[in-house]
């Protein structure tokens, strides 16, 4: 199975042609009996130690006092808690955003909890005017939080809160999913006709039930008039009220090789499309070129970045005067921003302070450092695009049409010369033409008049690493090796950092020590430490002492194996995502003294996970008397994997590691 | 005369007050402060006024050449602030390698954050920070704070050093208190005297440093707050919100804990009457004890709100009993109210809980906890009781707590207690495990292991704190094996003051043996393989103090395939070192392996000359723990 198509597939439009019956939910605040104390394990999860019995999100836009509209959401949750371990989610933290002037409130909360006592059920209120605490996280961002009284095994919780917010383009999404399961999620949304909203849809599991009623309602907008008088607008408009129900959802946890659980969480997400009469009509959401041109043109965004931006001029020529072609320019304009710049967030999409101010700060965040860097590429005349992309650990974005607040990171697309680079200024290590893992994350989106993507795929990027080692036994039973092993891209990347932050030392005294003290480690070295756009060279020679018996076992990898098996589970429920392919060599050369020949070696191995060779492992190994050459290769050539291959790339990788693990065996004569 | 020493001291100072251009040029740091650091502490200035009125102004000024990338956490500046407490200016500086000043402070690019740590439901912590961010190494980062405190009761103690990989150049820290309210401290690595001068009323003191170089990590050594020098302080006198108390003695101190504490004790009705249904018929107050802290354990849950006073002061009984949840001095004093209903007497007990047991200055009363437990004398028959678990036994306290000192509370004031020491005895943790190795190297392995004490910590949290399907996940997870499966597992506790946690496992683990042609590769000690590894170093200088005492016995019988015939067996092997003891023995017969390994680690202080032993002695177990055995197959 394709893995990938399957994933677009996946997240598909969710298309209203007929009306399923209504489903209509029986949750009302309060109405809890001591029926529903009975159950102490669910058939859903008989592990669970909390249930969540019903979880329904309504969302509704309304006129409001600020001339535009809000969207007021009313969430209510009833669970029942079966053991203590299940107490965190008495713990509620609710997350509210302003941006200064459009922002997010809390309204009408309240929170009981009900205990069976002796037959009878007892209530025990949240007193939200004293026990609600508010954690103030910075100027935008701030948490609401409580947690229920009086919980004990076998409580039941329940809250209902509305929050109201003016961020009407894209609310949050519904999760009907989560760490625990769910035996009753519901989402409800009702859309103005003057509004279309589209709605889309990620997960493995299907609905119980999709309905849409329609209705008429009548909205009210108040503008402030300011000095004048406020302006009242009221009108009547139909609406559609669609409704989603999704009975037992299983909890949902994260795995290994998971790029986020986010990409797999079954969700909806809202997207404002359009508005029309009697607003003036608009499109919010247009085809890429289209929001690609808003872009460029947004004081937030691409506005500065071709002007012609003459403060800049002296800076770029400074930097570029002992240059000639574009791509010495290009690079040195490109190490400049890098070495002299410092990331705070490498999650932003927008400019939160202008270019100049950026230039003087040198701070900013991952947006901010590389839409100056296109600035500076442009005025240096090296055409330059800012590309937009989400995260791996932001999860993949919707291919269908542009939703920008899918977006969270941008890069640089230069063209020196011929060639197309991409950049990101934001991390001291990366070499010129480089990017972060991170930004593999699928399809980004280059800002320009034709708004074309960019294919960042975790498959165009490969691990690809080369070790050599040479082993020698002298006559008195001496074994010394020297080793050579160049770094794949990633574990290049990770060594600068972790030697950035820790110094060369740790590095060798890493080895050291898996190596033990009796192995005198000699002539350690890193190569390409500071030149970024190689792949870092670490070598070192080691003698591991005198052996006396008359047989040695030597494993041929001395330490550059895997020791264990890295698909520990023993089932898997969603894909299995790897960061990159694989292209591993590891060399062998063993040369033996007189007085010492081989006895046995491995046997030699060609292991395949398929028909298509996905993966492949290669063991060729070949001795003389006095002699034994070894060469191994473990390629991946998919990153993705659905979960009914897991068990075969399990099984794969433990013939790798036990392929690795075994010994070549020397007798002294 | 007098006179005299306050112009040198001021004029001493004044130099270093205006950096003028240069002063800060890399080229003056003496070369011995260079070696083996990536910081270095230029200048630090300390000051603490404390008025009469119990108030704290705290000016420190700070300068911090930047070496490197790995020096640049320094350039950080952060001021915590709550309550109780105010950040009232902060400016800073930034010069480069040759001590030109490049840039100032803006006052408003200063983060003002939530310095909540997360696991509180509510606090009031907030932290101000501030860094340039700058990326051309060397340069050097100047800060000026001011901060004012209600009350005297926190005075953070100077440490110039603040991390072995620092050197410093100069550091002082100065005192100026009301001669009405004394000063007390504890010094460390501070051979003299401070300087005192008196002044009116104003007693000031002054502790300096200079020329520290830095000090290269050690494994195991002293906690660096005691090898380097550091100045704890504390006032006669202080107050918190309207609470005054004294650290004149621990009993002085103990007593104003006591005020926070006292009338908070009152039960509903309907507790009360619940405390006499569980204790009536119980005889022994053991039992009372025991039977009370279930009905606790049951009924409450641990939930930490820490809002000004509230940080010191517990919520009380009644609060308590109504909503079900408390922090560890809300649990701890519902604990203490509960067992004075039953006629028992407890006490309140200070503690600080976490990695360093051996944190608490006798000499210098004041506040150096974090945490409250309950101590219940009981004739002798001591029990402890951490109220903030809803797990663990009665009577036991865990590495959490154990070994070391705490302020017990009542009505008299404050007294030194010890908690329990877990010694090697104690931290026992045996293991059988019966296996067997077919023709392709894998292996099927019944494990039966008993944890007691501190080693049974970590599996009570697996049995508690993780649902059955956490448990597989933790436990595919966590076995050091290549490729395997548990078939099987089970898990079982018995609850005293020495608790016990029995694990059974069943395991299959594919190719555990190695084979190569003819030859198998078998190490007989699947589960105990010890990780430690130390690198030599000929320059030890720091005490070696190994905190933890266990002993660890395994005995494990693997069947082999037949027609196979040893090839090398490894040398039965006997360790013994002031460290501790170490032996295993291997037997073959026919086709079955016997090995048996034992571990005792006292744990204590040791010498620093004593370390290549140390080394040695773990290399030795890292290797002897992962001998083979190889077999010729007939």
């Amino acid at each position: 199975m394709n893995c990938k198509m399957s994933r677009i597939l996946i997240l598909v439009l969710l298309l209203y042609k007929t009306s399923i019956a209504q489903n209509k939910n029986n949750f009302k605040f309060g109405n809890i009996s001591t029926k529903d104390f009975a159950t102490a394990v669910y058939p859903i999860d008989s592990n669970a130690s909390a249930v969540v019995i019903a979880d329904i999100g309504s969302c509704t836009v309304e006129g409001n006092t600020k001339g535009w509209f809000s969207i007021i959401n009313k969430h209510f949750k009833r669970a029942h808690i079966l053991n203590k371990n299940g107490f965190d989610i008495a713990n509620v933290s609710i997350y509210l955003y302003t941006d200064g002037e459009a922002g997010e409130q809390l309204d009408k909360l309240k929170a009981v909890t009900y205990n069976l006592e002796n037959g009878k059920i007892v209530e025990t209120k949240l007193e939200t005017k004293s026990a609600v605490f508010e954690d103030k996280i910075d100027k935008r961002r701030k948490l609401k939080k409580f947690t229920f009284p009086n919980i004990k095994e076998g409580s039941i919780i329940e809250f209902e809160y509305t929050t109201v917010s003016d961020f009407i383009n894209s609310p949050d999404p519904w999760e009907f999913q989560g760490e625990y399961p769910v035996l009753w999620s519901e989402y409800n949304f009702t859309v103005p006709a003057f509004f279309t909203y589209t709605f889309l849809n990620q997960g493995y599991l299907s609905f119980t039930s999709k309905s849409q009623n329609e209705g008429t309602e009548v909205y009210r907008v108040v503008v402030p008039g300011g000095a004048s008088a406020n302006e009242r607008y009221e009108f009547s408009s139909k609406y559609t009220d669609y409704k989603w129900i999704i009975k037992d959802v299983p909890a949902l946890k994260e795995e290994n090789f998971t790029t986020t659980i986010n990409n797999h969480i079954q969700k909806i997400t809202a997207e404002l499309v359009e508005r029309r009469a009697p607003l003036s009509y608009y499109r919010y959401v247009g085809n890429w070129q289209n929001v690609s041109t808003q872009l460029l043109d947004y004081e937030y965004f691409g506005k500065s970045i071709r002007k012609d931006n003459g403060w800049l001029k002296e800076v770029v020529s400074s930097i570029i005067s002992k240059t000639d072609t574009q791509e010495e320019k290009a690079r040195n304009i490109f190490y400049w921003v890098r070495d002299n710049f410092t990331c705070t967030n490498y999650r932003r999409l927008y400019l939160d302070q202008s270019l100049k101010a950026i230039l003087k700060a040198k701070t900013g965040s991952v947006a901010e450092i590389n839409l100056l860097l296109a600035a500076m590429l442009n005025v240096a005349d090296i055409n330059t695009d800012p590309v937009i992309l989400s995260t791996r650990t932001n999860g993949y974005t919707f291919t269908l049409f542009p939703m920008l607040s899918q977006f969270n990171y941008v890069i640089c697309r230069a063209k020196a010369g011929n060639q197309y680079f991409n950049l990101d200024a934001s991390e001291k290590q990366l070499g010129f033409g480089k990017l972060p893992l991170r930004c593999y994350n699928g399809e980004a989106r280059i800002i320009n008049e034709n708004g074309k993507e960019l294919g960042l795929e975790s498959d165009n990027l490969t691990e690809v690493k080369n070790t050599f080692v040479m082993s020698f036994i002298d006559t008195a039973g001496a074994i010394s090796i020297a080793l050579q092993k160049t770094a794949g891209y990633a574990e290049s990347f990770d060594l600068r950092n972790d030697i950035s932050a820790h110094g060369i030392e740790s590095v060798e005294n890493g080895i050291k020590k898996a190596m033990g003290n009796d192995v005198k480690i000699q002539n350690f070295g890193i190569d390409s430490l500071k030149q970024y756009e190689l792949p870092v060279f670490v070598h070192y020679d080691a003698d591991l002492g005198i052996d006396k018996s008359s047989h040695f076992y030597i494993n041929p990898y001395f330490g550059e194996n895997y020791k264990t098996n890295p698909f520990k589970s023993a089932e898997r429920k969603y894909p299995v995502e790897m960061p990159y392919l694989i292209d591993e060599t590891f060399t062998f050369q063993m040369i033996l003294s007189d007085g010492y020949i081989v006895e046995e070696i491995p046997k030699a191995l060609m292991l395949s996970l398929n028909e298509n060779n996905d993966c492949l492992f290669e063991y060729k190994i070949s001795n003389t008397s006095d002699n034994v050459s070894l060469r191994s290769r473990l390629i991946f050539k998919r990153t993705v994997f659905a979960p009914e291959e897991y068990e075969l790339l399990r099984e794969f990788f433990s013939t790798v590691v036990k392929k690795q693990a075994e010994q070549i065996v020397i007798k002294k004569k | 005369m007098k006179k005299n020493v306050i112009i040198i001291l001021l004029s001493c100072f004044a130099i270093q007050c205006v950096a003028s251009d240069g002063v800060y040029a890399v080229a003056n740091i003496p070369a011995a402060l260079l070696v083996k650091t990536n910081v270095v502490k230029r200048l630090e200035e300390r000051n603490f006024e404390i008025t009469p009125n119990n108030k704290t102004i705290y000016k420190r000024k700070v300068v911090y050449t930047i070496l490197n990338e790995q020096g640049s956490r320094w350039a950080y500046l952060y001021a915590g602030y709550d309550k109780l407490s105010n950040v009232e200016s902060i400016e800073g500086q930034l010069y480069d390698a040759t001590g030109k000043k490049i840039k100032s402070l803006k006052k408003s690019d200063i983060k003002d954050e939530s310095g909540s740590s997360g696991s509180n439901l509510a606090d009031d912590d907030r932290v101000k920070w501030y860094n340039f961010f700058y990326t051309t190494y060397p340069y050097t980062v100047e800060y000026e704070v001011s901060i004012s405190y209600k009350g005297t009761m926190f005075l953070p103690a100077w440490t110039p050093q603040e991390d072995n990989e620092m050197s410093v150049q100069q550091s002082q820290l100065k005192v100026s208190c009301d001669s009405n309210n004394s000063l007390h401290y504890k010094m460390y690595q501070y051979s003299e005297d401070p300087e005192i001068v008196n002044e009116k009323d104003i007693k000031t003191y002054i502790w300096h440093v200079q020329n520290l170089s830095a000090v290269e990590d050690e494994y195991a050594a002293p906690d660096w707050r005691r090898l380097t020098t550091s100045v704890y302080l504390a006032t006669e006198y202080f107050s918190l919100e309207g609470y005054s108390g004294s650290n004149a003695s621990w009993k002085d101190f103990g007593k104003f804990v006591y005020s926070l504490t006292k009338g908070r004790d009152v039960l509903p009705e309907n507790i009360k009457q619940k405390v006499h249904s569980i204790t009536n018929g119980l005889v022994s107050d053991r039992e009372k004890v025991t039977k009370l802290y279930e009905y606790l354990q049951q009924n409450t849950r641990y939930i930490s709100i820490q809002l000004g006073v509230g940080g010191w002061q517990p919520f009380d009984a009644k609060f308590v009993a109504e909503k079900k949840y408390g922090d560890c001095k809300a649990l701890t004093n519902f604990m203490y109210s509960l067992l004075k209903e039953a006629n028992i007497r407890s006490v309140y007990t200070l503690i600080r809980a976490g990695d360093e047991n051996d944190y608490l200055i006798p000499e210098l009363p004041s506040s150096q906890f974090n945490h409250v437990i309950l101590f219940v004398p009981n004739n002798n028959d001591t029990i402890w009781l951490e109220c903030t678990s809803q797990t663990i036994a009665a009577g036991y306290l865990g590495k959490f707590t154990s070994n070391r000192s705490a302020l017990a509370i009542d009505e008299s004031g404050g007294t030194l207690v010890r908690t329990p020491v877990y010694t090697m005895k104690d931290n026992l943790q045996i293991r059988h495990a019966k296996a067997k190795i077919d023709e392709s190297g894998n292996l099927n392995v019944l494990t039966h292991t008993s944890y007691q004490a501190e080693q049974q910590d970590r599996i009570h949290q697996i049995i508690n704190r993780l649902s059955k399907e956490e448990q597989i996940k933790f436990l595919r997870e966590n076995i050091d094996l290549s490729t395997y499966e548990i078939n099987r597992f089970n898990y079982e506790e018995i609850k005293s003051a020495l608790p016990l946690a029995y694990e059974r496992l069943d395991i299959t683990a594919n190719n555990y043996a190695t084979i190569t042609g003819k030859r198998l590769f078998i190490v007989p000690n699947i589960f105990s393989k010890s990780s430690q590894r130390l690198t030599i170093n000929n320059k030890r200088k720091s005490d070696i103090v190994l905190d933890w005492a266990f002993s660890d016995i395994d005995s494990t019988e693997i069947i082999i395939p037949d027609d196979y015939t040893p090839e090398s067996i490894p040398q039965n092997t006997v360790l013994k070192s002031p460290f501790g003891i170490y032996t295993t023995q291997f037997n073959i017969e026919k086709n079955k392996i016997t090995y048996i390994r034992r571990y005792d680690h006292f744990g204590g202080s040791y010498p620093a000359k004593d370390y290549t032993e140390l080394v040695n002695f773990y290399d030795a177990i890292y290797k002897a723990d992962r001998a083979r055995i190889v077999l010729l197959k007939q």
